[in-house]
């Protein structure tokens, strides 16, 4: 009857979107988790399409949405990286949306920041401490310990990412844990701690929040020493970044091959650029501490913290902190949020 | 003889009723008002103080720019599918009095009670091994027509079910007219008027989706909702607001368009009871 | 027959498109144990976000309407030069996205806003209030107001004026007007635009999601299941809880309006 041209004309509006979609993939890897705002992936996005032609679009998700897409189109991947904290990367070896692959330099990686099947591995390492927006203070004084933060005075200002599915939420977590007296097996002082948090009402977003703190939103954020320091060196803020006396920690993010990505050839060669000697300057001149560290220049780590102010933060055993996540997350959504 | 009326209407309860709107009119435009300046100065707590500039509009387009076609292309092919799948349906169930209809009517307004997250899951979960499909712009617009299909169904229907449509058929059909020339010679143009009042609020709410959106997007396939949502996530509130400047840019004149062109069909088929904007 | 070849198209569609899609999401709770589907109601969290989600919808529809409906009966009965584009610009927020109202509410309530700016001036404190139940409530309202403006605008220019006139030179208060001439004329419009309105507020993630908001709905509850290490069988457990709950609410308010539907349905 008149069914067919209808249908006709449905066949053809797929078919056009269909080559739509299909046209934009020449020369792509998509990545997950690479938001410009973070870690300055702005610039090695741009760097690797400069030097490899490859195009990878920026994307905001955060380490628990990537895993979260990643296992649900896991029977057909779009992504071909992805870049996450190191908890989501063991997780997402264990769900099986990884493919083994060792770039170039592998073998400098330490051994305990990559996984010896070549599922992830890490590319950069942060600590973690308070981002603070010394202007939007209003004249207070800027906190220096995990304590400090509860005080009344900061009521409003502080702010911290949801440690349910951000890792650098859950790493906060983990941080004033343990600086608090707790460990992996007990997170109890980090429950306490985030319940005492509350009287303040903090601003819990989801998603990496860097232009929140420079405009003064978020005056005081839980965040890695690197987003600090871009925003006080170079996008030339008025920020500081203060390591809490308590202690803090310092964690790795890694990145996996997608397993069966759609280009998975141009997906090796970003992450091949992205663990040699021009990707890893680029974080170091961002003021991350590259996993291979003969790429940090001398002029970069001139502008970290003195290193007696980074000894109160350490390391921790990041597969026994991956296997907690999530009993810590539900616990922390059923108590403290 | 509305008109007439009308001009009698000095009693009716002005001073609550205005105050009401004046208040509604501020709460709505000073927020949009407040964006669209923000969007223009140099730094938002410095304020108007720090100057006007079009900066961030130009990073904003240069970033972004895309999204705003592709918002657009995908709400218009939105309207032609529901359109198409749409108004026959409608139509059918209209003229239907038996309860597969009546359940197919409730069973069609669920995607709008269900969150679109789940929607958008389920449809990863059942088609994304498709993987031309789930890359494409088709895999969203399947969200968005399923999502918006109800809305067109139940307006044009209701403007179906009219009595005075039913005699008009008749009278076509003893005629000796075929359904097809009585369907789309009489029965549509006699609904022209909800036709294009379904088609205005399938293009709005395809314009404005971001629930299913969200996760059915490619990194290559973003939306206009989605791009506003990384940029009001992680850049300056300047940008953010310049976007939204843009948003306004780019769909105001759509929005308009369509209003007007669905006055002058209303016009033009003379006085009809059906839904004016 | 002819009917049946007009409704084919769309069924088939929506039945590739959204019912076998569902019937498949339906089925993963299962995966978990039968238990999982009653996960919302025998987890207290995710009970109190039903809860909330559910109050603030349903305050949300009824202050959207009381609004709308004052507003829509001032402008549906009047005719001024600008009334035209006046309606636009109230419906106009139709077309966004709640991520924008969301912003919105940052925009104005937030630290760096001029509410924030008012209050420092007035009291020396800068007092915020998008990110609590008060800026997700305003926001919610202000997705909502449009809609309803605009139904309740059409209706009331299509309302006939004889019996509000009797009424009035029978010496009726404004209260009975109220109660016997405008309610049962705009009931059937609120009940249908009620129901949208509260379908909406029920489902909206972006909005919460923009405003981080301290009063958990349960859009941003499935998300969170959605991000926590993926998991997904809870997540579909919860919206089928929602989608069942806002579906009954719906189904109520038509039945509700079907029984008391008198003449001008």
């Amino acid at each position: 009857m008149n069914a067919s041209p209808r249908r006709l004309l449905k066949a053809a509006a797929v078919a056009i979107g269909l080559l739509a979609g299909a046209g934009a993939w020449a020369q792509t890897a998509i990545c997950y988790n690479c938001p410009p705002e973070w870690a300055d992936w702005g610039s090695q996005l741009r760097a690797i399409k400069a030097k490899t032609g490859i195009t990878v679009p920026p994307d905001n998700k955060n380490s628990g949405q990537t895993l979260a897409q990643l296992v649900a189109e896991k029977a057909s991947p779009v992504a071909d990286i992805a870049y996450f904290g190191v908890t989501f990367g063991i997780q997402a070896k264990k769900e099986g949306v990884t493919a083994a692959y060792k770039p170039a330099g592998w073998a400098e990686i330490p051994d305990g920041l990559k996984d010896p099947d070549g599922h992830w591995f890490t590319i950069h390492s942060g600590t973690l401490g308070f981002m603070v927006n010394v202007d939007a203070l209003k004249g207070k004084p800027v906190p220096r310990s995990w304590a400090d933060l509860l005080k009344p005075e900061y009521k409003g200002l502080v702010g911290y990412l949801d440690p349910a599915s951000a890792f650098v939420g859950y790493v906060g977590a983990v941080a004033v844990n343990s600086a608090r007296g707790g460990n992996l097996d007990n997170f109890g002082p980090a429950i306490e701690w985030f319940k005492a948090l509350k009287k303040n009402e903090p601003i819990v977003p989801k998603q990496t929040s860097y232009a929140r703190v420079l405009s003064g939103e978020i005056a005081i954020l839980l965040d890695y020493d690197f987003n600090a320091y871009r925003a006080k060196y170079k996008d030339k803020a008025n920020v500081e970044f203060v390591i809490p006396a308590e202690g803090t920690v310092v964690v790795p993010y890694v990145m996996s091959a997608v397993a069966r990505g759609p280009n998975t050839a141009n997906g090796h060669k970003a992450l091949d650029f992205i663990l040699s000697n021009e990707g890893q300057a680029i974080w170091a001149n961002a003021f991350l501490r590259p996993v291979r560290t003969s790429a940090i220049s001398k002029e970069a780590q001139a502008n970290f913290l003195p290193a007696s102010e980074y000894a109160r933060a350490r390391t921790i055993d990041y597969g026994r902190m991956a296997e907690v996540q999530k009993a810590f997350s539900d616990r922390y959504l059923r108590e403290a949020q | 003889m509305t008109r007439r009326r009308r001009h009698h209407q000095g009693r009716v309860d002005a001073p609550v009723l205005l105050a009401l709107t004046v208040a509604v009119t501020l709460f709505t435009v000073l927020p949009m008002l407040l964006s669209v300046s923000a969007g223009l100065t140099n730094n938002f707590s410095r304020g108007l103080a720090s100057g006007l500039t079009t900066r961030w509009i130009a990073e904003v387009w240069a970033l972004y720019g895309a999204t705003a076609w592709r918002s657009l292309l995908l709400a218009l092919a939105c309207v032609v599918v529901a359109l198409l799948v749409g108004v026959p349906c409608a139509w059918a169930l209209a003229r239907s009095r038996s309860r597969a209809a009546r359940l197919f009517e409730e069973l069609l307004t669920l995607p709008v009670a269900v969150p679109g997250l789940a929607t958008a899951l389920a449809l990863i979960l059942a088609y994304g091994q498709l993987r031309g499909f789930r890359q494409s712009f088709a895999f969203i617009l399947v969200g968005h027509v399923v999502f918006t299909l109800p809305f067109m169904v139940r307006t044009v229907s209701a403007a179906f079910a009219r009595d005075d449509l039913q005699s008009l058929d008749e009278a076509a059909r003893s005629l000796g007219a075929r359904f097809v020339q009585r369907f789309l010679g009489v029965l549509v143009p006699a609904v022209a008027p909800s036709i294009v009042a379904g088609s205005l609020m399938v293009f709005t709410l395809s314009v404005g989706e971001f629930n299913l959106t969200w996760m059915l997007h490619t990194p290559l396939t973003r939306t206009l909702p989605v791009g506003l949502a990384d940029s009001y996530a992680s850049m300056r509130i300047e940008i953010g607001s310049a976007y939204t400047l843009v948003f306004f840019i780019v769909i105001l004149p759509m929005l308009w368009g369509m209003q007007a062109l669905a006055r002058w069909i209303e016009n033009a088929h003379g006085s009809s009871p059906g839904p004016r904007r | 027959m002819l009917l049946a070849a007009c409704v084919a198209p769309a069924a088939v569609v929506f039945a590739a498109f959204w019912l076998l899609p569902m019937v498949e999401l339906a089925l993963l709770p299962a995966t978990k144990g039968a238990a999982t589907y009653f996960a919302v109601l025998t987890e207290p969290r995710y009970l109190q976000s039903l809860v909330q989600t559910t109050l603030l919808s349903a305050a949300v529809t009824l202050v959207a309407l009381a609004i709308a409906a004052a507003v829509g009966l001032y402008l549906g009965r009047r005719s001024f030069a600008g009334r035209r584009l006046l309606l636009a610009v109230l419906t106009l927020p139709l077309s966004f996205p709640g991520v924008i109202v969301g912003f919105f509410v940052i925009l104005v309530g937030g630290r760096q806003g001029p509410v924030a700016g008012f209050t420092e001036a007035l009291v020396g404190e800068r007092i915020t209030f998008a990110y609590g139940i008060t800026g997700l409530f305003l926001a919610y309202v202000y997705f909502s107001l449009p809609r309803a403006i605009a139904s309740f605008t059409a209706v009331a220019e299509r309302m006939e004026h004889e019996l509000e006139e009797a009424a009035r030179s029978l010496g009726a208060r404004r209260w009975h007007l109220v109660r016997d001439v405008w309610w049962p004329a705009l009931q059937p419009t609120a009940l249908a635009v009620g129901a949208i309105l509260f379908a909406t507020a029920m489902g909206a993630f972006g909005t919460a999601f923009t405003l981080a908001s301290r009063y958990e709905v349960l859009p941003i509850t499935i998300y969170n299941e959605f991000t926590n290490y993926a998991n997904f069988a809870l997540a579909a457990s919860l919206s089928l809880a929602l989608g069942l709950m806002t579906w009954a609410v719906l189904f109520a308010a038509r039945r509700f309006g079907a029984a008391t539907v008198g003449a001008g349905a």
